[in-house]
């Protein structure tokens, strides 16, 4: 998985207690209040983030980041640093979130990968030849896209090309295969081109 | 190799490459590589969404009430501040320091008043804090009836100390005066609280030394 984002920057924020993110761990350890909030301030936009865009709801990613950071806390004393704190908050988060999906019967990947077209999957690309993507994608465009993708094309687009998990990371968290990992990743990433192509097609109309 | 026949190997070779056959078609095909261009510069676009938005503060809020509620938190004391300032309050810390310190004095008096044969309760006799404070200093610095006692147990036992305990006892009756007068001018000044809490516990460690000098 790749380093969080922001990391440097948002760890300057522990420095206003005068304390590294590890002493400030430690401390939490502890029960010290003052650290937990620290520890809350310096993750809680990248844990927010991944549960807003792997539920597409900001109530629901506000009680998922609430779940996430309680069962941080519960377990702090358990963490034993031999991998980065934000890794291991970020793994919390993430089964939080999948197991809140589990809990409300949302498909998240399909066991039995058919090979067959899906009613829901994007259109086939077959000898159709567009004007390339590149250069035309801007960031609200692209998060609405992401925000309107099937709930299962949306979890492995996330956890794979937003938050960096590797496709076995990814098929030992969702119970699936690599190969079905992969897969749905490459029918999201298709989806999202097809979308994106529309509001391209759009904007261009307007203007 | 056909377009159709790529693209269905696609999803598993994109990120790793594929066989030769379907390298020579991703060269010459145009649609194909267009195809493959636009998948990738999705993925590319995707690794430089940063988080941006926070959760609103109800979240914090929540999360805080949980963990009181659930006792994994203690309420931290403030770096260089033993004590949180507070609102106005009956127990607030003006309140409460003084007669925690007085409570430890007077315990401390009570065992010294003990060993030394003397009925004393003092321990729920506690004087009111302004009574305490106010009759803390005499006219030349020296406290009230218990350090005149101390002084005097200490001259019994250790006369070459009670010069030593004299000098202290003034010194730190003083630091208290001081505390005191400044945190009545200022009820929310923390550094005064400090003060007058160093200075009371300092004052229950020389009834502690006294008391233990004068053990058997």
């Amino acid at each position: 998985m790749r380093p969080e984002k922001g990391e440097l920057t948002q760890a300057k924020k522990t420095s206003a207690l005068g304390l590294s993110e590890a002493e400030a761990i430690e401390r939490a350890k502890h029960g010290d209040a003052e650290c937990f909030e620290a520890l809350y301030g310096l993750h809680k936009r990248r844990v927010y983030s991944l549960c807003l865009r792997m539920t597409g709801n900001t109530a629901e990613a506000e009680d998922l980041t609430q779940e996430a950071f309680l069962q941080l806390y519960r377990k702090i004393a358990t963490f034993r640093g031999e991998s980065a704190f934000s890794t291991w908050l970020h793994r919390l988060a993430v089964n939080v979130v999948l197991m809140h999906l589990r809990k409300k019967g949302l498909p998240e990947v399909s066991l039995e990968e058919s090979m067959e077209p899906q009613e829901d999957g994007p259109k086939k690309d077959i000898g159709a030849r567009d004007n390339v993507l590149a250069g035309s994608i801007d960031r609200v465009n692209l998060e609405r896209a992401i925000e309107s993708l099937p709930p299962g094309y949306r979890i492995i687009f996330v956890l794979h090309d937003i938050e960096g998990y590797e496709h076995n990371e990814i098929a030992e968290m969702m119970g699936c295969s690599i190969g079905n990992s992969k897969s749905q990743l490459h029918k999201a990433r298709m989806k999202l081109r097809d979308l994106l192509k529309i509001t391209r097609a759009e904007k261009a109309t307007r203007q | 190799m056909t377009c159709a026949e790529f693209q269905k190997a696609l999803p598993y070779i994109i990120e790793t490459g594929g066989n030769a056959e379907q390298e020579e078609h991703l060269r010459t095909c145009t649609k194909c590589s267009d195809l493959v261009a636009d998948l990738k510069y999705i993925a590319e676009c995707a690794k430089l969404l940063v988080p941006m938005m926070d959760p609103s503060p109800r979240v914090w809020d929540e999360i805080n009430k949980s963990l009181e509620q659930e006792g994994l938190v203690r309420k931290a004391t403030p770096r260089g501040r033993l004590l949180e300032p507070t609102t106005a309050s009956r127990w607030g810390p003006r309140r409460l320091v003084p007669v925690a310190a007085v409570v430890l004095a007077a315990l401390a008096l009570f065992v010294y008043r003990n060993q030394t044969g003397e009925k004393h309760v003092a321990s729920n006799q506690a004087p009111e804090p302004a009574a305490v404070a106010s009759s803390a200093v005499s006219v030349h610095g020296m406290s009230d009836a218990d350090d005149q006692q101390v002084l005097q147990q200490v001259s019994a036992q250790s006369p070459s100390m009670r010069d030593a305990y004299e000098s202290n006892l003034k010194q730190v009756n003083s630091d208290i005066a001081d505390a005191q007068k400044s945190l009545d001018q200022n009820p929310d000044d923390a550094d005064a609280e400090q003060s007058l809490r160093d200075a009371y516990e300092q004052k229950t460690m020389l009834y502690d030394m006294a008391t233990s000098r004068s053990l058997p």
